[in-house]
C-alpha cells in the first residue's frame, strides 16, 4: 500500500531523488553541533504560534469594546481555551528567545561571514519582524498593560523631528491609543506581518540550502582557505546524512523546547500576566509599573538613559543598522572566535551591557 | 538493535499520546456549545402589569422589572446597576430607575441620566403576543 | 566602504546635539509622565486646599481625603460640597452648587445623597429619630469619620464608639448578628485575591460580592437586630453560590496545571527517548 502511493509520487515529482538529495544523503559536517538546530526550533516556534494564533482568532473580538471580554471567554468558558492561549503567550516569548539564541550562536561561530551575509541581513530583518509580531499582539488583549505599553512605545517616533507625530499618528491611528489602533495591529499580526514572515524564511531557507551548511570553525576548513569570487555550494562529502543523525538532534531539541513551554505552563502559568494584564485597559488610569516586554527593556532602558530624545532613536538605529549590517562590517576570514579576542571582548560586552539594561529596565 | 526498536516504540506511543493530548482539546473547543438555559422564556400576561406599573422578574438567572410606560409601551430592562451590580429600584413618580447604592439614575430606557454608572442597563429579549409577553 | 556608512550616520547623529534636551527638561518631561496619554484632571479644590496659604486645619483635610476610600474610587470634594473645580475663582459659589460643610442634623442627607438606601433605613431607625428629634445622635461622620472614609468593616461597632450613648450590649447583640454574614464575606473576598493572584480576571464574583454585602449592610442601619437575624439566612444563601462559584475556579485551575504537567512530561519523555536513541550504535 504504502509502496503504491510511493510510486505514484514518484512518477510525478521524483520522490526518489528529493528524498536522497534533501534528506538521506543531505549531509552536515561530521563536528556538527546542538547550536545548528536552533533555527529548526524557532521555525517550529513559529508553527506553534500559526496554529494556536488561528485557534483564538476563532473567538477572539478585534474590538475595544469585546476584545478583553473575548480573551476572558477563551479562558475560562471555551474548552481548552486556555490552552491554546497559553501556549500562544508562552510560546511567543519563547520563540523570541529561541531566536535570540540562535542569533547569538550564529554570531560567536562566524556563519555570517562570506558568502553568506544575505543569510544573516534576512535572519536580522527576521528578528525585526518578530518582535512587530510581539509589539502588534500584545495590544489585542487590550488590558491595562497593553493599552499603556503600547502608548509608550508608539510615542518613540514623536522624538524624530518633522516627521515624528505623523509617523506616531500613522502607528496609532490617531493621536491615542483607541480602537483605531486595535483594529490597526490586528490587521497587521494576523495578515501583514505572516506573509511576510513567511516569505524571510523561504529566502532564509533557500539562501541556507544553496549555498550549503557552514563549517563549525573550529579548525581552519577549506572554504576559508580561498578567497571567495566565484559561487560554489558548500558540501560535507565526508559529514553525517540528514536523517538519521541531524533529524534526531533537531527532534531532541524541539522537545526541550516544548517541555520548556510546557513547564512555564505548569509552574509559572502567571510569568507573562502580572496585575495590570488580568484588568481591563482604562484610558484614564496609568497603572503604576508600565513597561514593555523583557525583549524591549534593554533599548527602552537606553533611551531612558539617554538624556536627549532624538539622540536616543538616532543611536538605537545606528545600532540596528550595525547589527543588520554585520557581516558588511566584518569581513575577517577568521571565523574561530577563540582566535578573535577584540572581537571575543565586543560581543561579551554588548551581551553582559544588555543584560545589564534589561534587568534595569525591570524596577 | 533490539534496544532500538525498543525505545522506537516507546516514542511512538508517547508521540501517539502526545498527538491524541492535543486532538482532544482541538476537537472540544473547535465544537460548538451546547445549548444551555438560553432556550428558556418566560411568559406573563399583559394585564398583570398595569400602566404606569412595573412587575420585578427573574429572567435565567438576571433580576429584571418589565415596565408599561405611558405613551412608550412595554420594555424589560435588567435590574443589575452598571456601577457595582446593586439592585436598581422603579420610582414610580419621578419615572425613573434609582440605584440604592450610589444614587445611580437610569430613565425608563436603560439609559444614564446621572450618577457614577459607566454604562446603560442592558434590555432584554422580548416580545408581545397578543395578551401576553414573551420574554427571551 | 563601512567607514563611509560609520562616517555618515555619525554627521546625521550631530544635528540631535542642537535639538532641545537638557537634562532637567528631559527628566521633567521624560522620566516623570508616560510619553503620552494620561489625562489628569485639575482640582482647584485641591490645589487650594493643600496650598501652604491655607491654615494647616483645612490644608489636613486634603491628605485626610487622599488615605481615603472615596479618593482611591475618583470620589472628589465636588461630589458631596458641589461647587467647581475648574475655576478657582468661583470654586466655592452658591451658582455652582457649592453647599459648604453639613450642620450635625444635616450630615445624613449629606451622605445620603449618594448612599441613598441607606439613608432611607436610617432615618427609620433609633439613631436617625435621635438625631431627628433632639439634635444628638449618631449620624455617618460619628461612625464613618468625615474625609478619611475607610471600607466599612464590622469593627467599627465597638465599646468605645457605642458606648458613648447607651449601654454596650445592645451594640454587642447587633455585632453579634453581623458577625457571621460578614466572616463569610471577608473569606470570600480572600478567595477572590487568590484567584487574582492566580491571574484571573474576578470583576463578576467582586461585583456579585459588593452586591449582596452592601445589601446586607443598608439592612444594618435600620440597627433592628430582629430584622437582621430574620434575612440573615437569604444572605448566608447568596454568599453561599458566591463561594462555590469561587471554589469551582480554583478546582478548575488545579486540573489545568495537572493537564500541563502531563503534556510537559509527555515531552520531557520523548526527548529522552529520543536522546537515549542517539546513543544506540547503529547495525
Amino acid at each position: 500500500m504504502w509502496e503504491r502511493v510511493k510510486n505514484w509520487m514518484e512518477t510525478r515529482i521524483g520522490l526518489d531523488d528529493l528524498v536522497r538529495t534533501q534528506v538521506t544523503e543531505y549531509r552536515v559536517p561530521k563536528n556538527i553541533n546542538i547550536f545548528y538546530t536552533l533555527g529548526f526550533v524557532a521555525a517550529v516556534g513559529y508553527l506553534i504560534q500559526v496554529l494556536s494564533g488561528i485557534l483564538l482568532l476563532i473567538y477572539y473580538i478585534p474590538h475595544p469594546d469585546h476584545a478583553f471580554k473575548s480573551v476572558q471567554l477563551i479562558m475560562h468558558k471555551v474548552p481548552f481555551g486556555w490552552l491554546f492561549r497559553q501556549m500562544h503567550v508562552v510560546g511567543s516569548n519563547l520563540m523570541i528567545a529561541a531566536i535570540g539564541l540562535h542569533m547569538l550562536t550564529v554570531f560567536a561561530m562566524g556563519n555570517y561571514k562570506r558568502p553568506r551575509e544575505l543569510t544573516w541581513v534576512g535572519g536580522a530583518l527576521l528578528l525585526f519582524v518578530t518582535i512587530a509580531f510581539g509589539f502588534s499582539g500584545y495590544l489585542l488583549p487590550w488590558t491595562q498593560l497593553s493599552y499603556w505599553a503600547t502608548t509608550v512605545v508608539t510615542s518613540i517616533p514623536t522624538a524624530v523631528p518633522v516627521v515624528g507625530d505623523f509617523a506616531a499618528g500613522v502607528l496609532r491611528g490617531g493621536e491615542q491609543v483607541t480602537g483605531a489602533t486595535l483594529s490597526r495591529f490586528f490587521a497587521f499580526h494576523v495578515s501583514i506581518l505572516p506573509p511576510l514572515f513567511m516569505v524571510l524564511v523561504g529566502v532564509h531557507i533557500f539562501l541556507i540550502k544553496r549555498i550549503g551548511i557552514s563549517a563549525t570553525p573550529f579548525g581552519r576548513q577549506a572554504e576559508e582557505k580561498r578567497p571567495w569570487t566565484e559561487y560554489h555550494k558548500k558540501s560535507h562529502i565526508d559529514g553525517y546524512p540528514y536523517y538519521p543523525r541531524f533529524f534526531q538532534m533537531d527532534m531532541l531539541m524541539v522537545m526541550v523546547y516544548l517541555a520548556v513551554m510546557f513547564a512555564l505552563i505548569t509552574f509559572t502559568p502567571n510569568l507573562f500576566f502580572p496585575e495590570e494584564a488580568t484588568i481591563p485597559a482604562n484610558a484614564f488610569k496609568t497603572p503604576v509599573n508600565v513597561r514593555p516586554e523583557w525583549y524591549l527593556l534593554a533599548p527602552y532602558q537606553m533611551l531612558k538613559l539617554i538624556p536627549n530624545k532624538f539622540l536616543g532613536i538616532i543611536i538605537q538605529l545606528a545600532l540596528f543598522l550595525v547589527f543588520l549590517l554585520w557581516p558588511f562590517f566584518d569581513t575577517e576570514k577568521e571565523k574561530n572566535i577563540m582566535k578573535r579576542p577584540l572581537l571575543r571582548g565586543l560581543f561579551l560586552f554588548s551581551f553582559i551591557l544588555w543584560l545589564i539594561l534589561m534587568f534595569w529596565g525591570r524596577s | 538493535m533490539k534496544r532500538r526498536s525498543f525505545l522506537k516504540a516507546v516514542l511512538a506511543f508517547l508521540g501517539a499520546t502526545s498527538i491524541a493530548s492535543f486532538v482532544y482539546p482541538l476537537s472540544r473547543y473547535i465544537a460548538p456549545p451546547a445549548n444551555t438555559e438560553t432556550s428558556k422564556t418566560l411568559v406573563i400576561a399583559k394585564r398583570e402589569i398595569p400602566l404606569g406599573d412595573a412587575m420585578e422578574i427573574v429572567f435565567n438567572g438576571v433580576p429584571a422589572v418589565i415596565l408599561n410606560r405611558p405613551g412608550k409601551g412595554l420594555v424589560a430592562i435588567s435590574r443589575v446597576c452598571t456601577h457595582l451590580g446593586c439592585l436598581v429600584q422603579y420610582d414610580k413618580e419621578n419615572k425613573r430607575l434609582l440605584c440604592p447604592c450610589h444614587a445611580g439614575i437610569y430613565d425608563l430606557e436603560g439609559n444614564i441620566v446621572s450618577g457614577p454608572p459607566p454604562k446603560p442597563l442592558p434590555k432584554l429579549p422580548f416580545r408581545v403576543e397578543g395578551e401576553t409577553i414573551v420574554i427571551g | 566602504m563601512r567607514y563611509l556608512v560609520l562616517s555618515v550616520m555619525m554627521i546625521v547623529s550631530l544635528p540631535s546635539f542642537a535639538a532641545a534636551g537638557y537634562r532637567e527638561d528631559f527628566a521633567q518631561e521624560f522620566l516623570s509622565k508616560t510619553w503620552a496619554g494620561e489625562r489628569i484632571e485639575e482640582n482647584a479644590c485641591i490645589d487650594c486646599h493643600s496650598s501652604d496659604r491655607m491654615k494647616p486645619a483645612f490644608r489636613d483635610i486634603v491628605d485626610e481625603w487622599n488615605k481615603s476610600w472615596h479618593a482611591q474610587n475618583t470620589v472628589y470634594c465636588q461630589d458631596c460640597h458641589g461647587g467647581d473645580p475648574k475655576d478657582p475663582s468661583v470654586s466655592m459659589t452658591h451658582q455652582r452648587g457649592f453647599v459648604g460643610s453639613p450642620s450635625l442634623r444635616q450630615v445624613p442627607e449629606f451622605c445620603g445623597k449618594c448612599h441613598i438606601g441607606i439613608l432611607k433605613n436610617y432615618l427609620e431607625s433609633g439613631h436617625g429619630k435621635a438625631l431627628r428629634s433632639t439634635g444628638k445622635g449618631p449620624h455617618c461622620v460619628v461612625c464613618h469619620g468625615s474625609h478619611n472614609v475607610q471600607r466599612a468593616n464590622i469593627d467599627i461597632i465597638n465599646e468605645q464608639r457605642c458606648a458613648k450613648c447607651h449601654s454596650y450590649e445592645r451594640a454587642k447583640v447587633m455585632k453579634q448578628a453581623l458577625f457571621l454574614v460578614e466572616k463569610k464575606a471577608g473569606e470570600i473576598e480572600d478567595g477572590i485575591k487568590a484567584l487574582r493572584r492566580a491571574g484571573v480576571y474576578t470583576a463578576e464574583q467582586e461585583r456579585a460580592l459588593f452586591n449582596t454585602q452592601a445589601e446586607f449592610r443598608t439592612l444594618f442601619h435600620t440597627v433592628d437586630v430582629s430584622l437582621v437575624n430574620e434575612r440573615t439566612d437569604e444572605f448566608t444563601r447568596k454568599l453561599g453560590a458566591i463561594e462555590k462559584d469561587i471554589q469551582g475556579t480554583f478546582i478548575e485551575l488545579r486540573s489545568r496545571k495537572n493537564f500541563s504537567a502531563f503534556l510537559m512530561a509527555l515531552f520531557s519523555g520523548m526527548g529522552i527517548v529520543i536522546f537515549l536513541i542517539t546513543r544506540t550504535p547503529d547495525k
